[in-house]
């Protein structure tokens, strides 16, 4: 294996990016964007390990999004709970809520569970709307603060106002779970997960245990799409129950298939370019969203198995010139 | 109390004549091709607005709306299936074709807020305000009107499905379709024209829709979540599960609205729907399998 | 293998062709008041957007044939999408890019708070006319400036007057599940409550709801009411209107009740909801039958530009713009004398009426509420009640 193929030289130059990024764009326009992007990818990989690996079709994630983001939020304002502790429970309440809906999913298959899904985050949805005594609903939560400084002795405390080391943290965030997913993919729960999508009868001749394994990867996708939410919170300041309506859940789907379901790096790539080509295509004014939403149909129609299929293509042309005429 | 939970009755079963109408047409695809099309909600919406500029041309003629919206509703079906779902069909990933979909109602809906505006029309039929009162209920002639023909479309859908040799051959498309090609039924020419019907009854709902509803391009969102609900409620599929379920989710609007508050409703549906799912994850209606024909 | 190659090139030069068409920029020669608009211009909320570009547009317009003590204006427009995190990002985009010297915006109040903490410390003021929410102002920050009356001092205007003048007891509140609409019911419950009438139900319901007949068939069952408060936008208000008449409720139905409604709806709402809307009394904020000078040329302007009457929306816009240049003209120069100049505005004369700031930098005067009650005709009279 050469060096520019192994997978170590790749999560090198990934930490470098990251590192880098917000050297390259230093106004606070590009990393405002920036950390949306990070949270998007954290929403999209989450999204990916239930959905591209085990398999089940999920519409429920802006639930779980909302979840954490107003699980946190209330914990920090209304109990006074430190933002990390709060953090930690936002995640444990999503992928509790994930455990939750993955009841259905033992029970049900393809687009039944995604209606189910789907239901769950419009109950979700109008609970956070309809129960102001407890999450003010419509009138919303203002001037949520950003995490609190991090103090390393000897050094600067660094101050998460700062929308760089805001991007660090959420950037790093995201990565580390990239890591955590991209290990778990790897070991033999991974390829569990990959029985089961694709024959559970089988999958169960071996002594799978299906059902245990599907509600594990729904926790696990809801877990991080709850840390998505934490960190909405704290980087927008502002909470209203509309960021979280079931649109939110399509925007993440499409970030997956746009990018390429079942890979890891596919719906990092999709979550980047579905974040950045809105604001690329903010110069166009009225026509932006048409332009955008004619985008994702091309994509999807030409490129079914998303960035990662053309990426691959493009490298095999590149390697080997590939024969004139050859086109599907 | 009892003219008025007669009357929120009355009420529902209007609303719930709408639904169904919108709810048909995501039976009727994902009967026959296992697929959801998201963009079905703005063939309604372009059906209501067809319907609203029709009638105002023709001073009024509010038929010739609904004629118009059902035929421009079948352009539509055809071209959907022609750019979206004929090319994505054999690729073998159920969720391409949701996210095309996806996709092309974007784009639908901001075209239209481009070319028309975001101020609500107000597409007053000539039957709007004529109000039908009876022993203390009330019912405008508009309303009646849409009972009327939901009924009439859902009878004629009906004798298509049992009666015609088309309307068996989509059936058989929808149990079967590799013993259905085998039978000589071309199974491409029969989810064409299940696209064409459905989108048909999209455009004509969304005529039927437009007086009622708040008439912007974002109009068809409003209804189609709870189409989904309905079409899931109803059993995936299931023409007859559809109609009632259509019914079920009317009358849980209006009698929510009465005894609860209008925020509740989305969540006494979708409560609803979770526990169908839990409980008969088939739908309400037990689904009739019938002989291939 | 072509296919999808040109469908990537084709993304890629919608994205670079993009810079091409957007530059606004005229007056790159000349002094230059740069105004940043935050307005909603795509969804749902695009409904206050476009009817805003319209007023801004005709306001520059008049100001640029000969510009305001040697300045002229610009104005780039930003959609913040009526929603928390597009607005942020639509707003640091104008602060970095355009860098103006003062903006307009938001109209949703959810929207507006979020960008209020961005724009002071970016330290660019902010001038907003359609968000209603008290928190927009109470306590405020010394960079944003409302010139609409806010929900608490329209909310106990109508309540008064519905309990003094109307002799109105009883009450059903009708709203949209917003900000907006659940801060302005609540202040109406609170005041009618004080004075000694008494609410038989507060209706909330969401944007998408469809279908109005079932809360009037509910309403028509709460026994003898004297006055429904309406807090909702022009859409589903000819809704509520009409099912309200139909079900035999409010006078424009042959019933007792009179439908009371803030500056939520734009003239013109009576034509549109026919005679269901007879007997309807409103707050207004712009009357365009007002016979002031500043109103007419304002209105004759506007019918010439566009062919059509001006709403509140285009008025407001229009207000907003001739504010920031009544401020250049006495001085200001850049984002801090904007501000400054802003503060010490004393009775300037708008299209809506005249603006005096307090110390939170809420518009005090109201001269902006009107009454308006609609005439079987459906035209309108002035109830001068204030």
């Amino acid at each position: 294996m050469s060096i520019v193929t192994s997978r170590r030289f790749w999560l090198v130059v990934a930490a470098i990016v990251i590192g880098l990024l917000p050297a390259i764009f230093t106004d606070s326009y590009w990393r405002t964007n920036l950390i949306v992007c990070a949270i998007n990818v954290l929403l999209a990989i989450g999204l990916d390990f239930v959905l591209g690996y085990a398999g089940q079709l999920n519409l429920g994630q802006s639930a779980f999004y909302g979840i954490g983001a107003y699980a946190s939020t209330l914990l920090i304002t209304q109990v006074g709970v430190p933002f990390w502790v709060a953090f930690v429970a936002g995640v444990l309440l999503a992928g509790v809520a994930g455990v939750f809906l993955s009841v259905f999913a033992v029970r049900l298959r393809g687009h039944y569970l995604a209606i189910a899904s789907l239901g769950f985050a419009v109950i979700t949805y109008q609970v956070l709307l309809n129960w102001i005594s407890l999450t003010q609903g419509p009138l919303g939560i203002y001037g949520i603060a950003p995490p609190p400084p991090f103090a390393i002795p000897g050094l600067p405390p660094i101050e998460f106002s700062n929308l760089a080391s805001l991007f660090y943290l959420t950037a790093g965030f995201a990565f580390l779970v990239y890591l955590l997913l991209d290990q778990l993919v790897r070991s033999p729960v991974g390829e569990t997960l990959t029985a089961i999508r694709e024959d559970e009868v089988s999958a169960a001749s071996l002594g799978v245990n299906g059902q245990k394994w599907k509600v594990f990867a729904f926790a696990v996708s809801s877990a991080v799409a709850g840390a998505g939410g934490c960190f909405y919170a704290s980087f927008v300041g502002t909470l209203v129950p509309d960021a979280f309506f079931i649109t939110e859940s399509f925007s993440i789907l499409a970030m997956v298939i746009v990018g390429g379901m079942g890979t890891l790096i596919g719906p990092v790539l999709g979550a980047i370019l579905l974040t950045v080509l809105p604001e690329l295509l903010r110069g166009i004014g009225d026509l932006r969203l048409i332009v955008y939403g004619v985008s994702v149909t091309l994509v999807v129609l030409f490129m079914p198995g998303g960035l990662v299929q053309a990426a691959r293509l493009v490298a095999a042309r590149v390697r080997r010139p590939a024969k004139v005429g050859r086109d599907p | 109390m009892l003219t008025v939970v007669l009357q929120q009755g009355i009420n529902g079963i209007v609303v719930g004549s709408l639904y169904v109408l919108v709810a048909l047409g995501l039976t009727l695809i994902y009967g026959v091709l296992v697929q959801i099309n998201f963009a079905h909600a703005d063939i309604v919406t372009v059906g209501a607005f067809v319907a609203y500029f029709v009638t105002h041309w023709l001073s009024g003629n509010y038929f010739a709306g609904i004629a118009a919206a059902l035929a421009v509703g079948a352009v539509f079906g055809w071209l959907m299936n022609a750019a979206i779902f004929a090319p994505l069909r054999d690729r073998g990933n159920e969720l391409l074709p949701l996210i095309a979909t996806i996709g092309v109602s974007i784009m639908l809906q901001n075209a239209m807020l481009v070319l028309l505006g975001p101020i609500p029309y107000a597409f007053n039929t000539p039957y709007s305000n004529e109000v039908i009162r009876l022993g203390g209920t009330f019912l405008t002639v508009q309303n009646a009107l849409i009972i009327i023909v939901s009924t009439i479309t859902i009878v004629l859908l009906y004798a298509f499905m049992k009666f015609t040799f088309l309307g068996k051959a989509l059936r058989a498309v929808s149990q079967d379709r590799e013993t259905a090609g085998l039978m000589g039924i071309n199974p491409n020419y029969v989810i064409m024209l299940t696209f064409v019907i459905a989108s048909a009854l999209a455009g004509m709902g969304g005529a039927m829709l437009g007086p009622v509803l708040v008439l912007t391009p974002f109009a068809g969102t409003s209804v189609i979540v709870k189409a989904f609900a309905i079409v899931i409620i109803g059993g995936f599929g299931n023409v007859e599960g559809t109609i009632i379920a259509g019914l079920i989710v009317g009358l849980i609007e209006s009698y929510t609205t009465q005894f609860l508050d209008p925020g509740w409703i989305d969540i006494v549906v979708f409560a609803l729907l979770l526990l169908t799912l839990a409980v008969r994850p088939t739908g309400l209606v037990a689904e009739r399998r019938e002989e291939n024909v | 293998m072509t296919k999808w190659l040109y469908c990537a090139l084709l993304m890629v030069a919608s994205i670079f062709g993009a810079p091409a068409v957007s530059t606004t920029s005229a007056f790159a020669a000349d002094k230059t008041i740069k105004i940043g608009a935050l307005f909603p211009i795509s969804g749902p909320g695009s409904y206050f957007g476009t009817q805003d570009k319209q007023g801004v547009e005709l306001a520059l317009e008049q100001l640029n044939k000969a510009g305001v003590n040697g300045y002229k204006f610009e104005v780039k427009y930003e959609d913040s999408a009526c929603s928390p995190l597009p607005a942020t990002q639509a707003t640091k985009r104008l602060i970095e890019q355009f860098k103006p010297d003062v903006a307009i915006g938001e109209e949703c109040s959810d929207a507006t708070l979020a960008i209020m903490p961005i724009m002071a410390r970016a330290k660019i003021p902010l001038l907003n006319a359609g968000s209603s929410s008290i928190k927009i102002t109470e306590p405020g920050n010394p960079w944003t400036f409302r010139i609409m009356p806010n929900e608490v001092m329209q909310g106990i205007d109508i309540a008064n007057n519905a309990y003094k003048r109307l002799n109105a007891r009883t009450a059903v509140i009708l709203h949209e599940n917003t900000n907006a609409g659940i801060g302005n019911a609540k202040v109406f419950a609170d005041t009618f409550t004080k004075d000694g009438g008494k609410i038989l139900a507060d209706i909330g319901f969401g944007r998408d709801v469809n279908d109005f007949t079932s809360i009037a068939t509910r309403v028509a069952g709460l026994g003898q009411i004297d006055v429904i408060p309406t807090y909702t936008l022009e859409g589903q208000g000819l809704k509520i209107t009409q099912a309200l008449a139909q079900a035999g409720v409010v006078k424009g139905g042959g019933g007792h009740a009179i439908q009371l409604g803030t500056i939520w709806l734009p003239f013109g709402f009576e034509q549109k909801a026919g005679k269901a809307a007879l007997g309807y009394i409103r707050i207004v904020q712009f009357d365009p039958t007002d016979q002031r000078e500043v109103v007419r040329k304002f209105v004759d302007a506007f019918k010439a530009k566009y062919n059509q009457s001006p709403t509140h929306l285009n008025a407001h816009a229009y207000d907003q713009i001739m504010l920031i240049a009544d401020v250049v003209k006495r001085g200001g120069k850049d984002a801090q004398s904007i501000r400054d100049g802003l503060a010490a505005t004393k009775n300037f004369v708008g299209v809506t009426g005249s603006v005096e700031f307090d110390k939170h930098n809420q518009n005090v005067k109201m001269d902006t509420v009107h009454y308006m009650e609609t005439k079987p005709d459906l035209s309108w009279t002035a109830l001068k009640w204030n």
